[in-house]
């Protein structure tokens, strides 16, 4: 194997492991070029931005060949316009005033208008759904899930027509300002096994669910009476408050226990007796009113009201 | 089950391995594929799960955050640095015609690293990290890391100082280049107060932008001398070994090794680009990323231009179509790393899936299929056999190019759509997509990445079947041919 390739001129005359050797070729011209035309290119860049730090400062590139404008408010309110040497923050700023300045138009009219005549404006509603579906998916999908859907055990649907603490545009404005905390007592001290079993049939009952009829009337005189009190918060005929934010129990949605997903009658009754026995403590909504501008707060009522359906 | 085979081959006394000590290359060299091999199959494993997030099970230690630094430290630390590990003791004594400085501790290293391996993968399974991209260790195991790697300078150089050889070999500058890089990256990097003798936990010396900024000085720079330089080494001892030509042009070697060295340790930054680190950080990282494209093309091309006049083997032999084909993903790649840190490149590759492309182009196209290609040079002189099927080599050839293709393309795929998707605006200025929709949009590619992991993977096994029945040949004939010798 070594024999054939004899040290010719053109090889630097050391030999390793007894074959290995090296050409003395030149370095390729086009290589050569390349790399200069990397640092020609590495100059005009350091001259276009910022790039080399002299003591507490840098060198800024030349200037006004790079340079960015941009409007900024400043803290009394006041709108400034600003022009800076390339930085991020103002390349930042300079492309969210582009955005901005269009949004803005509409942000406005959504403002100035009441929620009814939003509504009834197609264009202004083009641009509720557009701004809203954002608005929507990167602060509410998380837990409402992308389409609005929820999650039964989670977070409620906001696309029926159920609406636990109202729907209609300031019920749905207050929500989202504010928050909203979900809370039921654990009554597993209150009543025991039987009564629980009882009170989880009556509930199944209201409807339509497979049931205990002797259970469920029991059921219904524990629901109605002062031990567990019951229609305290859920209303005597169980239809909920919305002003307590309790569920309706007769309108065949489930939120936490998850009676349609239950494979048979004694997982659904112990899906319920689960709730009662141990209570929630678990429905928290944030609120959005120092997090969003008002202006969002009120597109995304909207939103939620006309087009993820079912404000009433 | 080939550990046995192994210890029977070294029970045999040959001229060779009096000479030189083959037992830790072989040892390094079947730990290769063996981690290769576990490696790879938590990637495949872990790009299904981003695929289909039920692969979690809802098992903690299996969950993608857990198992993405077991994979990345399988494959870098396992499999590329046994690679490493092997291929340098092999070649520096070959080239220095010495044995190596010191038998025991060359068997150090290669426990010591083993048990490094193990674990990490245990640490990170177990929830212990540091945080810090590729060097997740806590850290006891950086100190374990420390003292093996003292031990492996020590080994290195002192075998460079008894060379019978006036000159020493490129190969070695590159790997001594890496092994002193390392030391030093690994060193500052880690640099960390753990909060009791008897906890993992550590805190980072540094704080903030600057912590940020040694961790990337240190991520850039594995990449740079882990996976680069001291590949490069390989490269220039497998490659016109296995070609029988001389290196193209030492000029070239000597000029692009000093720019590489120069250069790479100013461009970690690069990854940092639109963040809160200074703008003329920023500015730096991304030219001297520009610089060093020719350099790291030096190495390319003085890989594949050591091939001219012998073209032909490229067809008939698959060894050195492995090699040539890592060369050219490792010009293709050093092509795009640059590109990717101009500033304006960036802001749309930044966070996407790009980014994660442009990576296994150069793990899989580059580091693994020139490893692949010198281990298939390397058994053979190791077990004294042919290999058991050159069939089978092309065979793994073939799945690993498909392989990388499948990958890198969808990846391409994915990361510009998501780069367009993430600043596209819609007519009222609003954002057009929202995050979860430019995730629905990656679920395919995400499904095409998993299957090219797949078949990368399948060349792999295939390598370790093969590589297994080579040596299992490979002892069995040693002792009727040798035995003579020995006695």
């Amino acid at each position: 194997m070594s024999q054939d390739k004899i040290k010719t001129p053109t090889t630097t005359g050391h030999v390793w492991d007894d074959d290995l050797q090296e050409l003395t070729n030149p370095l390729p011209n086009w290589w050569v070029w390349g790399f200069y035309i990397t640092f020609v290119f590495t100059i005009v860049y350091w001259l276009f931005y910022p790039a080399w730090p002299i003591g507490h400062t840098y060198t800024k590139g030349i200037p006004g060949w790079n340079s960015i404008t941009y409007t900024a408010t400043t803290v009394d309110g006041k709108e400034v316009e600003k022009t800076t040497h390339w930085n991020m923050r103002s390349k930042f700023m300079h492309e969210m005033n582009e955005q901005q300045a269009e949004q803005k138009k509409w942000f406005d009219k959504v403002a100035g208008s009441s929620y009814e005549d939003v509504s009834k404006d197609a264009d202004l509603m083009q641009f509720v759904n557009s701004a809203g579906k954002t608005l929507f998916s990167d602060n509410c999908a998380p837990c409402h899930q992308s389409g609005g859907q929820g999650k039964v055990g989670f977070s409620p649907n906001l696309t029926d027509d159920h609406w636990q603490y109202g729907g209609t545009y300031d019920q749905i404005h207050t929500t989202i300002v504010g928050g909203r905390r979900g809370y039921m007592p654990p009554f597993k001290e209150v009543l025991n096994d039987q009564q629980i079993t009882q009170l989880a049939n009556y509930v199944l009952s209201l409807s339509g669910e497979p049931h205990d009829e002797t259970a469920a009337a029991a059921g219904a005189n524990i629901f109605k009476g002062d031990s567990a009190a019951c229609y305290y918060c859920h209303g005597a005929d169980a239809k909920g408050r919305i002003e307590l934010g309790s569920a309706n129990l007769t309108d065949k949605i489930w939120l936490w226990a998850d009676v349609p997903a239950a494979k048979d009658a004694t997982a659904k009754l112990d899906a319920v007796k689960h709730v009662i026995s141990g209570g929630l403590d678990r429905g928290v909504m944030p609120n959005w009113d120092h997090r969003l501008k008002p202006e969002q707060i009120k597109l995304l009522t909207v939103y939620v009201h006309d087009s993820l359906g079912g404000g009433k | 089950m080939a550990t046995a085979s192994v210890a029977t081959s070294g029970v045999n006394v040959s001229a060779v391995s009096e000479q030189y000590n083959y037992d830790v290359i072989r040892k390094f060299t079947i730990m290769t594929l063996v981690w290769g091999a576990i490696g790879m199959f938590v990637g495949v494993y872990i790009a299904s799960e981003l695929a289909y997030p039920f692969l979690n099970f809802d098992i903690p230690y299996i969950t993608f955050g857990r198992l993405r630094p077991v994979h990345t430290g399988a494959v870098i630390f396992g499999f590329g640095g046994s690679a490493l590990f092997a291929t340098s003791y092999y070649v520096v004594q070959r080239t220095c015609q010495a044995r190596l400085f010191s038998d025991g501790m060359a068997s150090f290293t290669f426990w010591g690293w083993q048990a490094i391996i193990v674990c990490a993968a245990l640490g990170n399974v177990l929830g212990y990290s540091q945080g810090r991209e590729y060097a997740e260790m806590e850290w006891p195991i950086d100190l374990m890391i420390e003292v093996v790697w003292v031990t492996y300078l020590i080994i290195f150089v002192g075998t460079l100082m008894k060379r019978k050889q006036p000159h020493i070999y490129v190969a070695n500058w590159f790997y001594l280049a890496f092994i002193l890089a390392t030391a030093l990256l690994h060193t500052f990097n880690n640099l960390a107060v753990p909060i009791s003798l008897f906890s993992m936990k550590s805190y980072s010396l540094f704080s903030g932008a600057q912590d940020a900024m040694t961790q990337w000085w240190y991520g850039h720079n594995a990449v740079g001398f882990f996976l680069t330089a001291a590949f490069l080494g390989m490269m220039y001892y497998f490659v016109p070994k296995q070609a029988g030509r001389p290196v193209y042009s030492y000029r070239l070697s000597v000029l692009h090794f000093w720019a590489i060295i120069f250069l790479y340790m100013w461009a970690g930054a690069h990854h940092l680009h639109w963040t809160a680190i200074p703008d003329w950080t920023s500015t730096l990282a991304a030219t001297f990323s520009i610089m060093l494209l020719l350099p790291s093309w030096g190495g390319m091309i003085n890989g594949i231009l050591t091939l001219s006049g012998a073209w032909d083997k490229l067809r008939t032999d698959p060894v050195m179509r492995f090699l040539i084909v890592a060369l050219s993903f490792y010009g293709m790649s050093t092509f795009e790393g640059p590109m990717m840190s101009l500033k304006d490149v960036n802001a749309l590759s930044h966070y996407t899936d790009w980014t994660i492309g442009h990576v296994h182009s150069g793990a899989l196209g580059w580091v693994a299929m020139i490893s692949f290609g010198s281990l298939y040079h390397l058994a053979p002189r190791l077990w004294n056999t042919p290999m058991y099927s050159q069939k089978l080599i092309n065979v793994h050839f073939w799945l690993a190019t498909i392989g990388i293709l499948l990958y890198i393309v969808a990846m391409w795929i994915s990361g510009i759509m998501q780069g367009l998707m993430w600043r596209a605006f819609d007519d009222f200025g609003n954002l057009q997509y929202s995050f979860v929709e430019s995730v629905a949009a990656a679920h395919p590619f995400y499904v095409m990445r998993a299957l090219g992991g797949a078949f990368f993977l399948s060349g792999m096994l295939l390598m370790c079947y093969n590589m297994y029945k080579t040596i299992r040949k490979g002892s069995t004939e040693q002792q009727v041919e040798i035995s003579p010798v020995a006695a």
